[in-house]
C-alpha cells in the first residue's frame, strides 16, 4: 500500500498566531494535528509539544514489559500504542504547564492516524476530527470532545491534553484500500466548511496537496475565523492496481459505482 | 443571576453574571481578566458548586481575599468582597432571577470561534443542567457498542461454528492472526477485515474476491443482522449475539 501525502496549515483571516500544526512522517505512518490554546505563547507550545512528545513514544524502542497487564482491551498493538503515546504527552504537557506559571492552563487537542498496512488506528482528544472518504462519501471518524457537537457551544471542549493529570483517548480502528482519502483536520476548517463541500473538493482534486490547499482557502473565504489545518492521505494501490482501476474507470464501471454511492 | 461586580479603586470597572465556572487571572483566556501584575496568570474560579458558588484560589502567588482574610476555597455569600492585588470584586447575590445554564454556557464562550477548554469536574453542574434541558450531546450512539457482532458458518469447511468479533480489527485470511482461518493455496493472508466502532461493523475487502449478499464486496460495506458474507469457500452470515 502506498500513501500520498498533502498538507496545509494557515492562521485564517482572524488570528494573529497560528496555535495548529500538524507532523508528518509518511516513513512511519504517522500522522498528527494538534491545534492548541492558552494564547501567546503556549498555544504553540502546546501544541508543537503534543506532536513532538506523541511521535517520540511511537518510535522509541521499548523493552517488552513482561510484567504488563494482560491486553484484553481488543485493540491492535500498534493502537495501543498510539493510545500510550498520547497519554503520555498529555502528561508531559501537564507537568510543563505546572512547572511554568508562562504556561499555566496551555493545551492541545490532538487527532492522529497511525497507518500500518491497511489498518489505520486514529485516536482522538479534542475537536479536531478524522475523515473517510471513500466514493464520494465522507464518513466522520471521530466524536467531538465538545460540549455540544455542531451545536452553538462546540468550541468549549470537555478534553484536551495537557488540561488534566490524565485523559481519556478515543481510540478506533479501521481498514483503508486503493482510493480511499484519510482527512485530519482542525476545526477552524469544520466550522467554516461544511462536510458536503469538503467531500466534493475531494472528489474534484484528488491531488492530496491540491485538496489541502483547496480546502484552506475555502475557509479563508468564508472568513477564516481560526487557525486552519488540513493533513491529507491517499491510499494508492500498485501499479498495476492503478490501471486496472483506469481502465474500469475508462469502461464506465468505476464510474458508475461512484454515482450510484453518492 | 447572582454577578461579581469588579471595582479598582472603588471605580466601577465591569460586572459579569456568574456562569457555571468562571475564571479570574491576568491571562487573556480567563472570564474575568485583572490587568495588574500583582494578579497571578490564573488567579482564582469561582464554581457553581450545588446551588452555592464556590470561590477557590489557583495556587496563586499573592493570595486571594474574602473580607480580609487569605482563602483557599471559600463559599461565597451575599455581599462578600473578594481581594486580589487591588482589584476588588463584589458578590452580589440578589441580582436577577435563577441560573441558566443555556446563558452561562455562551458566556464561557467568549470569541466565536475561540477554542476554550472546560475542566470536566466544574463543569458537571453545568452538563447535568444542559442534559435536563435536553440539550444533550451524544450518549446514544455508546449504547449500541456493548453487542457483540457474530459470524455463523453456514456453509463451507471452518474451524468453527461461529466467530465472535470482540476486537476493534479481525481479520479474515489465511495469515495466523485471522480469526477466521481460510485454507487453500491461492488464499490471500488478509481477505477481508471487519472493524468495530461504536457505528457498528464494517467489512473492507482487502486481497480477495468476496460477496455480501450475492453482490461482489467493494469498498466499505456496513454489516446489518443477516448480511450474507462469502470468502474463500465459506459463507458466514453476520448478527448480533443473543
Amino acid at each position: 500500500m502506498r500513501l500520498q501525502v498533502g498538507a496545509r496549515t494557515d492562521t485564517g483571516r482572524v488570528r494573529t498566531l497560528n496555535e495548529d500544526v500538524f507532523l508528518l512522517r509518511p516513513e512511519q505512518g504517522l500522522f498528527l494535528v494538534c491545534d492548541g490554546m492558552g494564547g501567546c505563547p503556549a498555544g504553540e507550545v502546546a501544541s508543537e509539544m503534543a506532536a513532538l512528545s506523541i511521535l517520540k513514544y511511537i518510535i522509541r524502542r521499548e523493552k517488552p514489559n513482561v510484567n504488563a497487564a494482560p491486553q484484553d482491551d481488543q485493540y491492535l498493538p500498534q493502537s495501543r500504542r498510539l493510545r500510550r503515546a498520547v497519554e503520555r504527552s498529555n502528561q508531559y504537557i501537564y507537568e510543563r504547564a505546572h512547572a511554568d506559571p508562562d504556561r499555566a492552563g496551555m493545551g492541545s487537542t490532538v487527532v492522529g492516524a497511525w497507518i500500518s498496512g491497511a489498518i489505520v488506528s486514529i485516536a482522538h482528544v479534542g475537536d479536531s476530527r478524522a475523515y473517510l472518504w471513500h466514493r464520494n462519501r465522507l464518513a466522520r471518524l471521530t466524536h467531538d470532545h465538545s460540549l455540544i457537537e455542531n451545536g452553538e457551544h462546540k468550541n468549549v471542549l470537555l478534553r484536551a491534553l495537557g488540561r488534566e493529570a490524565t485523559v481519556d483517548v478515543d481510540v478506533r480502528e479501521l481498514a483503508v484500500q486503493p482510493d480511499d482519502y484519510l482527512l485530519l483536520c482542525s476545526d477552524g476548517l469544520t466550522n467554516a466548511v461544511p462536510e458536503a463541500a469538503v467531500s466534493k473538493t475531494i472528489a474534484r482534486v484528488r491531488d492530496p496537496q491540491r485538496i489541502c490547499d483547496e480546502l484552506v482557502k475555502m475557509a479563508n473565504r468564508r472568513g477564516g475565523p481560526d487557525n486552519i489545518t488540513v493533513v491529507v492521505v491517499a491510499v494508492v494501490g500498485s501499479v498495476w492496481q492503478s490501471m486496472w482501476d483506469w481502465t474500469r474507470r475508462l469502461s464506465g464501471g468505476h464510474i458508475a459505482a461512484a454515482d450510484s454511492a453518492s | 443571576m447572582p454577578r461579581l461586580i469588579l471595582r479598582l479603586d472603588d471605580r466601577l470597572v465591569n460586572r459579569w453574571p456568574l456562569g457555571p465556572v468562571v475564571t479570574i487571572g491576568r491571562l487573556p483566556d480567563n472570564t474575568i481578566v485583572i490587568d495588574s501584575p500583582a494578579a497571578s496568570g490564573h488567579h482564582a474560579c469561582v464554581a457553581l458548586d450545588g446551588s452555592d458558588f464556590l470561590l477557590e484560589d489557583l495556587e496563586s502567588t499573592n493570595g486571594t481575599f474574602v473580607n480580609d482574610a487569605r482563602v483557599s476555597r471559600h463559599t461565597l455569600h451575599n455581599g462578600d468582597i473578594i481581594r486580589i492585588g487591588d482589584h476588588t470584586l463584589e458578590f452580589d447575590a440578589k441580582h436577577g432571577g435563577d441560573v441558566d445554564a443555556r446563558h452561562a454556557a455562551e458566556r464561557i464562550v467568549s470569541n466565536p470561534g475561540d477554542t476554550v477548554f472546560l475542566d470536566a469536574d466544574k463543569h458537571q453542574a453545568l452538563l447535568a443542567m444542559l442534559q435536563e434541558a435536553g440539550a444533550d450531546g451524544h450518549g446514544a450512539a455508546a449504547a449500541d457498542a456493548s453487542r457483540v457482532g457474530v459470524l455463523r458458518v453456514l456453509n463451507g469447511r471452518a474451524d468453527r461454528p461461529e466467530y465472535h468479533l470482540q476486537a476493534h480489527t479481525s481479520f479474515i485470511g489465511k495469515a495466523d492472526t485471522s480469526l477466521v482461518r481460510l485454507k487453500g493455496w491461492f488464499t490471500p493472508k488478509v481477505a477481508v477485515v471487519i472493524t468495530r466502532s461504536d457505528q457498528g461493523y464494517t467489512a473492507t475487502r482487502m486481497r480477495s474476491s468476496a460477496r455480501i449478499n450475492g453482490a461482489p464486496l467493494t469498498g466499505h460495506c456496513d454489516l446489518k443482522e443477516g448480511d450474507v458474507l462469502r470468502v474463500g469457500g465459506l459463507t458466514l452470515e453476520f448478527g448480533f449475539s443473543r
